[in-house]
């Protein structure tokens, strides 16, 4: 009873003005029709309308964001079209050049294998070891379908990832819409008992993958256990082995992506597996931005817990008024808290103290980040479908 | 001099191909030291125990091979089953090794227990002593390029002497892991460390398996 006279009352947050919240979009709508001027000068015009749709769409959100104070609802939308519409321009492309979306070892031999970033932390001991990338694509542009080549891939990821840490699975990877919007399918979740050990899988999947990688001399997680490559490109491979490794791409694709999220409500591949994500994590000690309980206000009604879909919040850790290092700032703990106790921090500010502006300062960098990078994806997506009609 | 020369030669081959070592021995030796107890002592009694039994390994096989004759003239196939088997062995140790860490009972004596009451009991050596011993006959391809070297000595001591000296060329490479054990320890570190022992510890069996049925894992 004492401990509850001393929990103070919600914060008053009160919605912007549309003047307001127009104004403070503004900088994200410039940024959004810089991003996508090239599109105004091309030909075709599924690639035309999709440059015009995707600014659109990327700034609405930005605009309701700023309108309402919520930033997981908005996200999302964002999120899970980047999720839904990656596999759908990616696909497309690989039909156009291939023919199929199998991967031939000659390909690979050839280094024309797109690079994602999630084999990343698997080339740095090999590299620093042996110095060599143990990768078959191209370092340099040229090589691999998204023709940037793995140093655009790794400097871009840098930029990102040293602003916004592990923000980059909220607000940039494009494989964790999928299990984000079957995540939000169920009102409730149906298995909500789930061992809390599980959280450290993607660590134990790191270090195996990158040792792994280092004694074979290979992408191990690549070759062996990405869900993704259900969705992206299978092993053109026709021996048992092939079968295995494609059967393997399948079952957890199945698993983590379609099944356990609709039945956790939680993003399992993302908190249960996701190697990258580990290694994300690392870098939330970078970054300015986190989230902090203002432990003044919680009344430990724990209602945030159960919304992080990566199990980041833990009974111990909001006694502590933080999250965990594997939290990805989507901000879902933030939008559910009725106390206003769950708030967005620049490290080395007092808690709670300005918390709005400290969410704005993360927005403009990890929404400027989407645009620039899921938003040419989503913008590649639509086009495809758009070409059917248009 | 041209004894010393060989056994220098020995020496210079363990330290080139140190990294090629330690990369081919990492997916069984750093987990399973991650899963024991922090301290560097803890952490260097371990490694020797692992290193040494490695080097029983070597010794064994260069023996063996030596002997006998075969290591140079031994084909692809039969080759093939003897990494397949002792990735199958290797696998089931592993699998042992990180369900054994979670049951303390398993490779404890009920009877010690009961005089040691408040004490934390040491670990044995049984666990890195077979995972070294594994590891030592493994035919990673240094080792090979070893083993076609000391085949061609004049004698069995001196090709077991190559080897020793390529062994210890090696192991300054493995030195630096004994700082894993100033890693601190908990419940985190053990169970990420476990977890990857069965993940590995799968891969291995896969591999194995494809080998002594045959099938070729690179095949694509």
């Amino acid at each position: 009873m004492a401990t509850e006279a001393r929990i103070l009352p919600p914060r008053e947050i009160a919605p912007r003005s549309i003047v307001r919240s127009a104004l403070l979009t503004l900088p994200i709508m410039l940024w959004s029709l810089l991003i996508f001027s090239n599109s105004y000068q091309q030909p075709n015009p599924s690639v035309l309308l999709a440059g015009i749709i995707t600014p659109v769409f990327m700034t609405a959100l930005f605009f309701m964001m700023m309108r309402t104070s919520s930033t997981y609802r908005w996200r999302r939308w964002f999120f899970v079209s980047l999720g839904l519409l990656f596999p759908v321009g990616f696909i497309h492309q690989v039909m156009v050049m291939r023919g199929s979306m199998g991967i031939p070892m000659e390909e690979m031999i050839a280094g024309r294998t797109p690079f994602c970033f999630l084999p990343m932390p698997l080339l740095i001991l090999p590299a620093a070891l042996t110095k060599t990338v143990v990768f078959p694509g191209s370092i340099l542009p040229g090589g691999g379908m998204s023709g940037g080549g793995m140093a655009a891939m790794a400097g871009l990821w840098l930029a990102i990832t040293i602003v916004v840490g592990k923000g980059w699975c909220s607000y940039a990877c494009f494989f964790g819409g999928i299990e984000e919007g079957m995540a939000s399918v169920p009102r409730r979740a149906k298995l909500w008992k789930i061992d809390p050990r599980w959280r450290y899988g993607p660590w134990a999947i790191l270090l195996a993958m990158v040792l792994l990688s280092l004694a074979l001399f290979e992408p191990a997680y690549c070759m062996w256990l990405c869900p993704f490559k259900a969705v992206s490109e299978y092993v053109a491979a026709h021996n048992t082995v092939g079968m295995v490794q494609n059967g393997i791409f399948v079952v957890l694709f199945a698993g983590l992506v379609i099944v356990l999220p609709l039945l956790t409500k939680k993003r399992t591949q993302c908190a249960f597996f996701c190697p990258f994500g580990a290694f994300q994590s690392i870098f939330n000690k970078t970054s300015v931005f986190d989230v902090k309980i203002d432990r003044a206000r919680c009344s430990s009604c724990t209602l945030c817990q159960t919304a992080c879909p990566t199990m980041s919040l833990t009974k111990e850790s909001i006694a502590q008024g933080m999250t965990l290092m594997s939290c990805m700032k989507c901000g879902a703990c933030v939008d559910v808290c009725p106390k206003h106790a769950a708030v967005w921090h620049i490290k080395g500010t007092e808690v709670a103290v300005k918390p709005e502006r400290a969410r704005l300062m993360l927005l403009y960098a990890a929404w400027g980040m989407a645009i620039m990078f899921g938003g040419t994806i989503v913008a590649e997506g639509l086009a495809t479908i758009l070409h059917v009609f248009v | 001099m041209t004894d010393s020369f060989v056994f220098g030669e020995a020496l210079v081959l363990g330290l080139s191909s140190g990294p090629a070592c330690l990369a081919s021995c990492g997916p069984v030796l750093v987990p399973s030291l991650l899963a024991e107890q922090s301290g560097m002592r803890l952490g260097a009694r371990y490694l020797s125990t692992f290193l040494g039994a490695r080097f029983l390994g070597y010794l064994l096989f260069a023996a063996v091979a030596w002997e006998l004759g075969v290591l140079v003239a031994l084909p692809p196939a039969p080759r093939l089953l003897l990494i397949g088997i002792i990735h199958v062995l290797l696998a089931g140790v592993l699998l042992w090794y990180a369900y054994s860490l979670g049951h303390p009972h398993v490779h404890s004596c009920p009877v010690s227990e009961l005089v040691t009451i408040g004490v934390e009991r040491k670990r044995g050596i049984s666990g890195p002593a077979a995972l070294g011993f594994l590891t030592g006959l493994s035919l990673c391809p240094p080792f090979v390029i070893a083993g076609v070297r000391a085949a061609q000595l004049h004698s069995v001591a001196a090709a077991i002497l190559f080897f020793a000296l390529f062994f210890v060329g090696t192991t300054v490479w493995f030195l630096p892991l004994v700082s894993l054990g100033c890693v601190r320890r908990n419940e985190a570190v053990t169970t990420v460390a476990r977890m990857a022992m069965v993940l590995i510890a799968v891969y291995y069996f896969f591999l194995g398996s494809a080998m002594l049925m045959g099938r070729n894992v690179y095949g694509h």
